[in-house]
């Protein structure tokens, strides 16, 4: 990359492709105590590439219309287009990934405190991501025009009716009709092929400078110089991107593993029924990296309102993880009493998850309401935890 | 190792997640089928609830042509034999809500035992109470003889797609394999209570134990359905589902067969790659 | 011994980077497979007319892949020309002007296609006969049974065809 002459001399005179090269890449030191739980931010990348590479692949044959949408997905590209199916699949089986990866790499963000000062912005674009990415997973799953399709939009839709004054008139607004129609299906695939990818790449571009910035974070969670990190440090490229190969192959080999031989977890069998707007099936639930949410909804059986509140508030509770918790100590190797809270609330995600499948009835309801109250409970512990280890600390330091 | 040990730790949480989302909730959701499954010991071939044969009773191809011609031929025709429609299907479709069947094949794909119960009480076969064809007070005798003859008469060795053109597509559209229904939507609906779903993909929809228990005896999986027992035998419903399976999912074979190379493929990156960072971080300090 | 490592990072690197650009190049294909024309497309590939529905001096036209095709029964009055004429009396001609592919008009007092773009005509035979075209009405491949032309097929009428012209 250093070679002078040619092409790159003359890009980098008028682009500056050098500098921009040594901050982003080979210049970028990461700290060696980390463990390839840091590997799960470029498979991100890798993820969202494959999803906006099968996605335009799709998007060749796939008709918006509530009359030939359907069709087209499941007759066009799953039996006509020449390894339309691929697409398929690939594109289905990413988009479940996608969250799995997002979790992994949101949870150890948590246990390592990458939250912490002074890598607020990082957090904060992240959780945007995490937004963002929810919203495209929502308007695409629309799509297919299934009956789980139409249900799911349904019924989440159906949820801006209890805003209070503006609910009903709200609902209708985003919907475009009375009910879940074609206006909702033509806008809701504007805002998953266009509107969303470009926000998610504007978004990503920041989270990715701001990390650069503020340097990542490590298993110990202690800040390194400036001459530290290039004494001890591993750069971007080509060190930690050789781990980041081998990590993205292993990765790539479970994932085409689902595409070909398990992708029924992606493709729910009621989908495979054309959207009936007069006909609810048995059994609705959203998509599983939706379903411990979905689960706090419910949680609150009792109170309609209330599960709403909790609802809203369980998706956004986590962006205020670095003022939640003011431990002057960032790893959570290194914190005894957070490490059992993180495990708590990391068991009662997959607890609320599976949950968030079950029919909300008898103990189920019971199960999912005290399923709900930990979820809580960890961020109202946070305060606590932090105030404890601030006076160790401080006793320690005398 | 370390990394192996955070690793197992995904492993783990992942697959405890995948256990409740998929075989857990599924078992719990889909409980009153499988209880249905096991009641009755689906699918059931034998049927079971039906009256046995008489022993001794032997049909009479000959008796029954001149049976059919006498209480079968005012609504059904029998092409092969060059016995014509009574009336235009349009027409019968508006009385009876469906167009009755040509009787040429249908021996072909129906149980014997099956089919004896049916002619002597349709109602009581089909499970359904609304079925359109009436009880015709056959003797045991004539409806042996009906069965002998229509058994005859009927093609052997039928493919997957010929009995599912027999026994489904009367009500049944296929529309990805351009096949249309034999009874015209709005006639079916005042019949049925709604237009029976089309078979294109239904493969994917229902899986295959469940396609395999609804044929055989729909009402135990989905009470009150407006789908009747039609009487498959086991060769005649194997066949038909496999033919639901092929038309709804065409690429089975070229997946398994891409999906090899794609993972012998990555199976040499991971070796390549691995090979490629130790060699890099041997020489870190 | 610097040197030998070199070469075997080197080599690594080529292998991975090579392997890498096969694994690209099947996904490529998959990509490029996914561009052809749909099985219902390629349905259309040939088309079956039945010659005997022409009616002498009558002219009729037959979509094959989209396009124009002329179907014309001469009668002995018509220009003659045994190496454009199918089944002894029809020419069935691919109705584009060789100019720059309008679609010429038959009239049928003059007895020629006179092409509305720039003035171009054919003779019945559909030979250039005026103008700017560069050479005759093509003839699409084409394969008789009886009396049933299918176009799209190359047959060994066509190929006669083709080799007196």
């Amino acid at each position: 990359m250093e070679k002078k002459g040619g092409l790159l001399e003359w890009l980098d005179k008028r682009l500056a492709v050098n500098a921009l090269w040594r901050i982003m890449m080979s210049e970028y030191y990461l700290p060696k105590n980390i463990n390839f739980l840091w590997s799960f931010g470029v498979l991100t990348m890798l993820v969202f590439a494959i999803l906006v590479i099968s996605g335009i692949f799709l998007l060749m044959y796939y008709k918006p219309d509530a009359k030939l949408a359907f069709d087209s997905v499941n007759k066009t590209i799953m039996m006509d287009v020449a390894f339309g199916w691929v697409f398929r699949h690939t594109h289905a089986v990413a988009a479940s990934i996608m969250f799995l990866v997002l979790y992994i790499h949101m949870a150890r963000g948590l246990y390592y405190g990458s939250y912490k000062a002074p890598r607020e912005v990082v957090w904060i674009t992240g959780f945007l991501l995490f937004v963002l990415m929810s919203a495209t997973a929502f308007t695409g799953y629309l799509l297919p025009w299934g009956q789980m399709s139409y249900w799911a939009a349904q019924t989440i839709t159906t949820l801006f009716e209890k805003i209070p004054f503006i609910g009903p008139d709200l609902v209708i607004w985003i919907r475009g009709n009375y009910i879940v129609a074609d206006a909702t299906l033509t806008r809701f695939f504007a805002l998953h092929v266009v509107f969303l990818p470009l926000l998610l790449i504007f978004v990503t571009a920041v989270h990715l400078y701001a990390v650069r910035i503020v340097g990542s974070n490590n298993e110990d969670g202690i800040p390194m110089t400036k001459e530290e990190k290039k004494v001890k440090g591993i750069p971007f490229w080509p060190v930690f991107m050789a781990k980041e190969y081998f990590v993205m192959s292993v990765f790539l080999l479970f994932f085409f593993y689902l595409v070909f031989f398990n992708y029924n977890f992606a493709m729910d069998p009621i989908n495979f029924q054309p959207a009936d707007y007069l006909q609810t099936p048995m059994h609705i639930y959203p998509e599983w990296y939706f379903l411990a949410y979905y689960e706090v909804l419910r949680g609150f059986f009792f109170s309609q309102n209330l599960g709403l509140i909790a609802f809203v508030a369980s998706m956004f509770i986590i962006l205020f993880m670095p003022w939640l918790d003011r431990s002057p100590i960032v790893s959570g190797k290194h914190r005894p009493l957070y490490k059992i809270a993180f495990w708590i609330f990391i068991f009662d995600f997959i607890f609320l998850t599976i949950l968030g499948k079950l029919p909300p009835t008898g103990l189920y309801a019971w199960l999912g309401l005290a399923g709900s109250i930990v979820f809580f409970l960890f961020f109202a512990a946070l305060p606590i935890i932090s105030k404890i280890e601030k006076s160790q600390v401080e006793k320690a330091g005398r | 190792m370390k990394e192996l040990k955070i690793l197992a730790v995904i492993v783990v949480l992942v697959l405890i997640g995948y256990w409740g989302i998929e075989p857990l909730a599924h078992s719990i959701m889909h409980k009153h089928i499988e209880e249905a499954i096991k009641k009755y010991n689906l699918p059931d071939f034998k049927f079971s609830d039906l009256d046995p044969i008489p022993s001794g009773l032997q049909g009479n191809p000959q008796a029954g042509k001149e049976a059919v011609k006498t209480f079968c031929i005012s609504c059904h025709s029998v092409k092969k034999e060059g016995i014509n429609a009574p009336m235009p299907p349009q027409a019968a479709a508006q009385s009876f809500g469906v167009v009755p069947p040509d009787l040429s094949n249908i021996g072909g794909i129906l149980d014997e035992k099956y089919l004896f119960n049916f002619l002597k009480n349709p109602q009581k076969a089909t499970e359904n109470p609304k079925f359109a064809m009436p009880a015709l007070g056959l003797s045991d005798q004539q409806a042996i003889d009906i069965v002998a003859y229509l058994k005859s008469i009927a093609k052997k060795n039928m493919s997957g797609k010929e009995v599912v053109e027999e026994g489904c597509v009367r009500c049944h559209s296929i529309k990805y394999q351009k096949i249309q229904a034999l009874s015209p939507p709005d006639t079916m609906k005042k019949y049925l209570g709604k237009v029976p779903p089309d078979l294109s993909v239904i493969y994917k929809a229902k899986g295959e134990e469940y396609l395999h228990a609804f044929i055989n005896k729909p009402q135990a999986i989905l009470p009150g359905t407006g789908m009747p027992r039609v009487g498959l035998d086991k060769e005649a419903q194997e066949k038909a589902i496999a033919y639901l399976e092929e038309i709804a999912d065409p690429h089975k074979e070229q997946r398994t067969k891409v999906g090899i190379i794609v993972l012998a493929y990555l199976l040499v990156m991971v070796g390549l790659t691995y090979a490629w960072k130790r060699k890099i971080w041997k020489n870190l300090h | 011994m610097a040197d030998d490592k070199m070469s075997r990072r080197d080599f690594l690197l080529y292998a991975m980077g090579g392997w890498a650009a096969i694994g690209a190049a099947g996904v490529l294909y998959a990509m490029y497979k996914t561009w052809e024309p749909l099985p219902e497309v390629k349905a259309q590939a040939t088309t079956k007319f039945d010659l005997s529905k022409v009616k002498p001096g009558q002219l009729k036209v037959v979509s094959w892949r989209g396009k124009p095709v002329f179907v014309l029964h001469k009668t002995p009055d018509m220009k003659k020309c045994e190496d454009r004429t199918v089944a002894g009396e029809y020419t069935v001609v691919l109705g584009i002007c060789t100019h720059l592919g309008c679609i010429p008009n038959w009239e049928a007092d003059k007895k020629i296609w006179h092409c509305p773009c720039h003035g171009g005509e054919y003779d019945a035979c559909g030979r250039n006969i005026f103008g700017p075209p560069p050479r005759p009405l093509d003839i699409p491949p084409f394969k008789l049974e009886g009396k049933t032309i299918i176009i799209g097929e190359e047959g060994p009428e066509y190929k006669k065809l083709m080799e007196k012209a």
